[in-house]
């Protein structure tokens, strides 16, 4: 006999960290392109005009939100009181199911491996992989944030971050990296959405709403 | 701010400024006993080339201005503007091509440091001196044995140390580049690059530098001062030395060894389009009506925000324009590597293409991005059959239930 139960999944602040994390990276996608590659706005006054001012104003602000969304985030890993997560991201270790899950995931195998991890073994490795994204494009934008504000926590930032960037090959590096990782963004965007609305569709536990109601549903033995 | 803390603050200030006079008027006096005499009379050739007191002085102020002191220390500049000619310079030339010598002692319009520069005591010079051959490696000798630890080591060029430094010998014994610079930095007081050539290695080391080419802190494992620029101001290397003549010490530098008062902010921050960008007004192409209205550079490549410069400050050739408001971008030439950080010159960073071709960062994004969605779609038609008759929702048993 089977009974399905909704069990909590994600706390309150996992919750609103990723949906806080999903609309700033959306912005910043959006406010970052357009400074890459500005469109002329043609009409009108200069003075009466702050397109990209406020692109960049726009940008720059949730570019700390975002900041201060990784630093807790990082900080639920190790401390939330739900559930430090900080060992599920370890979970790809284990070998058997990565090749398992990885066969589940080309469809040769109709059952993925069982694990007791919140997450699965490749996605426990595409995580780490945002976490990192999100790390170096905050690095790079704080840099690239210091170039321009002289004072306060931008400067002592820029001072401490001074040499990395003549590691890399200065602000023109900076900058281009910071490009290349949008990209990242973008393509981890589009199978991540895609993984969830599968994942959906094939296991049936509501995982697309489980990231807003919290719960997901599981099928217990009676 | 409180009105008790505000006068406290401003004491505090004063009585920095005061030490720092100090400490200026003191050094001043042992520059008076140590160096030597003059060799030219600073005032003499300012009259001699039309250049009034009263410019001579609006220059001072300029000066104290840009390396960010208050206007009680004008008469301090003016005295080590005297003075200048009393500081033993040898410069030395590598894999150049003496375009800094060149914009710093040949502009049609000499200003106040152009001439300062005229007046400097090169001990040494490889373009400027009559001597050559042996006579020349004497003087250098001389120089060096004379002023040991006083004099000031210019430098203008990179050094390849490729064929163990093969590729750049000098004089009659044919000594490498990098056996010159060792022995002649050996004993100055300080080093101070001129041009990115010698600071960071320019055009020389740009990929993929067949002579490997490198600065001379590289070369030598020295540090140096970085007066870079292809070429820099004049201002900035003749402020600097100023400096050295005021204080006895460098000024402060940033990490690259650029002093901070010349390099401390970008080009985009100090330039005069700049409202044009906030405005989103850009430049599409060389020659169209915005390019007529003086709009940003942004477009057309400007790698403004990737520079630190003072040039829209400065400005050359006597403040009469720069690159920007000439109508063309910055290159980004006091940067290190600009060659290839900074490409291509005349379009955005991102347009930087791969394989010669036109694989962009964006196309290849792009490119990528439709693999995904390609692959997403096959995928799902895929599952949507191989799941299709799932037995994980049983409908038999959910009755039941
Ligand atoms: C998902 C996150 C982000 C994305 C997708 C993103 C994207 C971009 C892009 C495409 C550019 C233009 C680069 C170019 O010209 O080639 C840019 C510039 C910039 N970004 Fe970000 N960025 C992100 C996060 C951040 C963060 C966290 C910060 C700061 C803490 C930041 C600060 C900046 C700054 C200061 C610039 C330069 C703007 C200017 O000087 O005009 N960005 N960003
Ligand atoms: S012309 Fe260049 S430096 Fe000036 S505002 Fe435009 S991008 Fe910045």
């Amino acid at each position: 006999m089977e009974k399905i139960t909704s069990v909590r999944e994600w706390s309150v602040a996992i919750r609103i960290n990723h949906w806080a994390m999903a609309l700033s990276i959306f912005i910043l996608i959006v406010t970052g392109l357009y400074i890459a590659s500005p469109f002329t706005l043609a009409k009108g006054e200069t003075v009466s005009k702050f397109f990209m001012g406020n692109v960049r104003y726009a940008h720059i602000l949730f570019g700390v939100i975002l900041l201060f969304l990784f630093i807790w985030r990082v900080y639920l890993a190790f401390f939330s009181r739900f559930h430090a997560d900080w060992k599920d991201f370890l979970a790809w270790t284990n070998i058997k199911n990565f090749i398992h899950q990885i066969k589940f995931y080309l469809l040769i195998t109709k059952e993925g491996p069982e694990y007791k991890t919140l997450y699965g073994p490749l996605q426990s490795l595409a995580y780490i992989g945002l976490l990192f994204m999100v790390f170096v494009i905050c690095v790079t934008g704080l840099i690239l944030m210091g170039a321009g504000y002289h004072t306060g926590f931008t400067y002592v930032a820029a001072t401490i971050l001074r040499p990395v960037e003549n590691l890399l090959g200065g602000l023109a590096m900076i900058r281009y990296i910071h490009h290349i990782f949008t990209w990242f963004f973008i393509l981890f965007i589009v199978v991540h959405i895609y993984m969830a609305f599968w994942y959906d569709a094939v296991l049936k536990k509501g995982t697309v709403s489980s990231m807003i109601s919290g719960n997901i549903f599981k099928r217990v033995k009676e | 701010m409180a009105k008790g803390n505000h006068s406290d603050y401003k004491k505090m200030i004063d009585r920095q400024y005061k030490d720092l006079m100090k400490h200026c008027q003191e050094h001043m006096e042992q520059v008076e006993k140590n160096l030597p005499e003059s060799t030219d009379d600073l005032h003499e050739m300012l009259r001699a080339r039309g250049i009034s007191r009263r410019e001579f002085v609006k220059w001072t102020s300029a000066i104290t201005a840009a390396l960010m002191l208050p206007p009680i220390f004008r008469p301090m500049v003016a005295k080590a503007a005297e003075n200048f000619s009393r500081l033993p310079i040898v410069w030395l030339h590598f894999a150049e091509c003496t375009g800094c010598s060149e914009a710093f002692l040949r502009s049609s319009y000499p200003n106040v440091d152009d001439i300062l520069l005229e007046t400097i005591s090169l001990e040494y010079h490889e373009t400027l001196m009559a001597a050559s051959g042996y006579q020349a490696e004497q003087n250098l000798e001389k120089a060096i044995h004379d002023f040991a630890g006083k004099f000031i080591c210019v430098i203008e060029g990179a050094l390849p140390r490729g064929l163990d430094g093969k590729y750049l010998t000098l004089g009659p014994k044919g000594k490498t580049g990098i056996q010159v610079a060792k022995e002649v930095t050996s004993k100055a007081a300080a080093v101070i690059c001129i041009g990115s050539c010698s600071a960071f290695g320019n055009i020389q080391a740009a990929n993929p530098n067949p002579t490997d080419s490198v600065s001379i802190s590289k070369a030598l494992g020295i540090s140096t001062v970085n007066i870079a620029g292809c070429p820099p101001n004049s201002v900035n290397f003749t402020g600097t030395l100023l400096h050295y003549l005021m204080f006895g010490g460098l000024p402060a530098l940033d990490s690259l060894g650029r002093p901070v008062w010349a390099y401390g902010k970008r080009i985009h921050d100090y330039c005069e389009r700049r409202p044009h960008y906030d405005a989103s007004e850009f430049v599409e192409e060389w020659g169209d009506a915005a390019a007529l209205k003086g709009w940003c550079l942004y477009k057309v490549g400007c790698k403004g925000p990737y520079t630190y410069a003072n040039c829209g400050k400065v400005r050359f050739n006597d403040g009469i324009s720069w690159p920007i408001m000439a109508g063309h971008g910055c290159i980004g030439c006091t940067e290190p590597g600009f060659w290839d950080t900074m490409a291509p010159l005349e379009k955005p960073l991102p347009d930087k293409s791969y394989g010669g071709g036109e694989k962009t960062v964006d196309k290849i994004g792009i490119a990528l991005t439709g693999v995904a969605a390609a692959g997403i779609a096959a995928h799902a038609v895929a599952s949507a059959i191989r799941h299709r008759k799932d037995d994980r929702i049983n409908t038999e048993e959910e009755k039941h239930d």
